[in-house]
């Protein structure tokens, strides 16, 4: 497993130039210049000319290109041009929000996901079955900037139990007290993600119940709730935990409404702010980040089939 | 986090949210602001955001009152003498840097001259000046080459504007907007911190000197009463409207017409119009394309559109606007009337004929429009439908507002494009008499009337040229007003100090809660 998981690393690496290198030349291709944007209405031809050479953007690409790969080879991510700050820096604290949003929302998919969709394959074409499936069916059709704002008017405005917006550090002010700020922005993530996984988990289990070996368990004589977890929910994990991992990854990327309805400092809402700035070197650095994200949880995802099913062989 | 912790938290938070707000809100002003500013710098920087934040950081020599007149701030007094041409300022003697130094004119001169050489709008006033030079500790000389009336407005104007810096700051500042360890100021509050997509913060000054006097507009006396004010980026205005309703921000910025009814009728929320309107302007293009030169051509484009429709459609409630032709609001001294028969004549029958007259033949006109701003695509939709009622072959190009800002430097690009303008106190402010701003125009009308503008201080002879200037614009339509709209912002009715209404950007010195 270890030669597999260190192949997979070093396949990383021609992926990764590729990606820095398309990252790269598409940003270049949206219109728009950073410095004319900096300077504001007022900025005459000459003034955006000046800063623009003090930005370095007056150079040929491939020597931009050259400068910057060199530089991210060094740790080096380069200086975001609106906030003046090192890019690093800067995505890692839209990181460390992003992931805390997505390690929460994947709680609550758990939470909510797995027991009903279990409950919905127990009880097979009962009331049960048709009001979950109904659940799942509105929770994936709601858009979550409506469910965000509503749960903004009902559980903050309304009710004043949870803050509107905004989420400040856990190291910082308030300390872990802070996370409160996340409760409403995981759950209206949650919602379609764990609709998902209820469809996922209920059609799994269906699927390995037919199978002979759990055949075998019931004609044993064994509790039906034993053979629902034990012979037919573990087995149906394997093709749930495929989807658990790439849930997980694109929440970190998918957030952005979500960010934007409850002004969350993530990396969604960054890149997305980095594009209407022309904030080249932030909306690469984050690409890349996103993307090197994708790629490490992709190989967790491998990983984690061979140690949930001894029968898969990792090559 | 384990799963009991969480479930935990979550129950707990509820009880605890009161608790913790009420402990760490106690002298913070928390301002929802609709995103962050590119930097915090004022002398290259124009962004309104960026001035309603930095205005409690930096000084001017001078500021606005009430009635937008300028009036000392850093500067005591000033003499003119040689017919206007030598102007002396004494400054403050008690005023410290937020680094502790004491602000002497050495600073003023250094201020002045980065903000002369690479400041937004310092090339108005610095094309006039000879010398900027300190005579005194605590005295600075202008010395112009031809007397220039509207110095005094322009060293007021902090947006982009000769905001005060130490001269170890300035010496050797260039055009890249300073990083904030260089954000040092005279102001009631200082620079704290700025956490990127988290917030910007401002402590107070405990050692600001206030000019004296009673408050007046930007002028008199300034009391730094919150411990901090903290602008906290929220771009979506559904939030930062339930935000203020649930207690969570003082005061909300941007907020769009359609709710204004509703929440000028709520009890739990204060609506503060900003007195100082901002109007949409749809330029015209001087160097290149079918209207270049072609005055008879934009005129009959002018009298096609019926400017009243399309601020009802793109503003809303009649109390947020109004269809006003002066680049002016009425009650300012700059408002005038002349040339405005010709604002919103709404008349597609003779704008056809005269499109015809002007020799148009039906040719594809550029419209360029973003998105940003969703009264600049409203009101261009509405627009591009009336003009085609007279005939004109409109082809609307709608893109971001970078997009745009990149476009319409290349006159080959476009005919018009929208855009708009917030409140100057100046008519040479205004960036339709900025001959370098997209559009161009710079017609040998144009320039005679404005070195006249320029030369003389007198009030009144100032006030008879703007009125020949705007009568000039409605000529020769280098662009097109659409209307004054009186964006407003919502408070807590808990803040106490506020003005009715905002002067040109809301400031929170004299203000508590």
């Amino acid at each position: 497993m270890l030669g597999y998981a260190l192949d997979r690393l070093l396949t990383l690496v021609p992926t990764l130039l590729a990606a820095s290198l398309l990252v790269f030349l598409f940003v270049r291709l949206i219109p728009g210049d950073p410095a004319a944007i900096l300077l504001g209405d007022t900025a005459t031809p000459d003034q955006i000319a000046a800063l623009t050479r003090e930005l370095g953007l007056d150079q040929p690409l491939w020597k931009q290109y050259v400068l910057w790969l060199g530089n991210i080879l060094h740790g080096d991510f380069g200086t975001s041009i609106f906030f003046g700050k090192p890019v690093l820096g800067v995505i890692a604290d839209g990181a460390g929000t992003s992931l805390l949003l997505a390690v929460t929302t994947m709680g609550w998919i758990l939470l909510i996901g797995v027991p009903i969709g279990i409950l919905a394959a127990v009880r097979q074409g009962s009331w049960i079955d048709q009001a979950t499936s109904g659940l799942a069916m509105l929770m994936a059709s709601v858009p979550t900037f409506w469910l965000g704002l509503y749960f903004i008017l009902v559980f903050a405005v309304g009710l004043g139990w949870f803050p509107s917006s905004g989420f400040p550090s856990i190291t910082g002010e308030g300390g872990l007290l802070n996370l409160r700020y996340l409760v409403l922005p995981s759950l209206t993530l949650a919602a379609p993600n764990a609709a998902l996984i209820i469809r996922l988990v209920r059609a799994s289990m269906l699927d390995v119940s037919r199978e002979d070996h759990v055949r075998t368990a019931r004609a044993k004589g064994l509790h039906p709730l034993r053979v629902a977890i034990k012979h037919v929910f573990r087995n149906a994990l394997i093709a749930v935990a495929g989807a658990f991992g790439f849930t997980f990854a694109a929440l970190v990327s998918e957030a952005v409404v979500t960010e934007t309805v409850f002004s969350l400092p993530g990396v969604g809402r960054l890149v997305v702010q980095s594009i209407l700035r022309r904030d080249y070197p932030v909306i690469q650095g984050v690409i890349l980040v996103v993307v090197v994200f994708y790629m490490f949880v992709n190989l967790l995802v491998d990983l984690a089939y061979a140690l949930l099913d001894p029968r898969v062989s990792l090559k | 986090m384990g799963l009991r912790t969480w479930l935990k938290l979550a129950v707990v938070a509820g009880v605890a949210t009161n608790i913790a707000g009420t402990a760490f809100a106690g002298g913070t002003l928390r301002y929802a602001t609709i995103g962050e500013p590119p930097s915090l710098d004022q002398q290259v920087i124009t962004s309104d955001l960026a001035t309603t934040i930095a205005h409690h950081i930096f000084e001017g020599l001078y500021t606005f009152n009430a009635a937008y007149e300028p009036v000392p701030l850093l500067a005591e007094s000033e003499t003119l003498s040689d017919g206007g041409k030598v102007i002396t300022i004494t400054l403050r003697k008690n005023v410290r840097f937020h680094n502790g130094q004491p602000m002497t004119a050495a600073d003023v001169v250094a201020s002045l001259q980065r903000w002369g050489a690479y400041g937004s709008r310092g090339g108005l006033l610095f094309d006039n000046v000879e010398r900027v030079e300190a005579t005194g500790e605590y005295e600075v000389t202008i010395t112009l080459s031809r007397p220039f009336g509207p110095w005094k407005n322009l060293l007021a104007f902090i947006n982009g504007g000769p905001a005060i810096y130490p001269a170890s700051i300035v010496e050797g500042a260039s055009k890249e907007p300073l990083a904030p360890d260089g954000y040092i100021g005279t102001g009631p509050y200082k620079f704290s911190a700025w956490e990127p997509n988290r917030y910007l913060e401002l402590v107070r000054y405990e050692d600001y000197v206030s000019p004296e006097g009673d408050p007046d507009g930007y002028a008199g006396r300034r009391s730094a009463n919150f411990d901090r004010l903290r602008f906290i980026p929220v771009p979506d205005v559904g939030t930062r409207v339930a935000g203020v309703r649930a207690g969570d921000f003082d005061y909300a910025e941007s907020i769009p017409g359609d709710l204004y009814a509703e929440l000028d009728a709520d009890p739990g929320v204060r609506t503060i119009l900003n007195g100082g309107p901002i109007f949409g302007l749809v330029f015209t293009n001087s160097k290149a394309g079918p209207l270049k030169d072609n005055f008879a051509l934009r005129r009959a484009i002018q009298t096609a559109l019926d400017k009243t429709a399309a601020l009802r459609v793109a503003i809303g409630p009649e109390s947020l606007w109004r269809a006003n032709g002066s680049f002016y609001p009425k009650g300012n001294v700059w408002y005038t009337e002349a040339g405005t028969e010709n604002f919103s004549k709404a008349d597609p029958e003779l704008a056809r004929r005269m499109a015809k007259e002007a020799g148009y033949n039906g040719e594809p006109i550029k419209f360029m429009v973003s998105t940003n701003y969703p009264f600049h695509y409203d009101t261009a939709i509405v627009y591009t439908k009336q003009l085609a009622e007279a005939g004109f072959n409109i082809d609307l190009q709608v893109y971001d507002w970078a997009t745009l800002i990149e476009k319409r430097a290349q006159p080959d690009q476009w005919d018009m494009f929208f855009t708009h303008h917030g409140f100057v106190p100046d008519p040479i402010l205004i960036s339709v008499m900025n001959d370098n701003y997209p559009g161009w125009w710079a017609t040998p009308e144009k320039e005679k009337l404005k070195a006249r503008f320029t030369a003389t201080a007198d009030p009144a002879k100032r006030r008879a040229i703007w009125a020949e200037i705007q009568a000039l614009i409605y000529e020769q339509v280098p662009t097109m007003k659409t209307g004054d709209i009186y964006t407003y912002n919502i408070a807590s009715p808990a803040l106490e100090g506020l003005a009715a209404s905002t002067l040109i950007w809301p400031h929170f010195w004299n203000v508590s809660k």
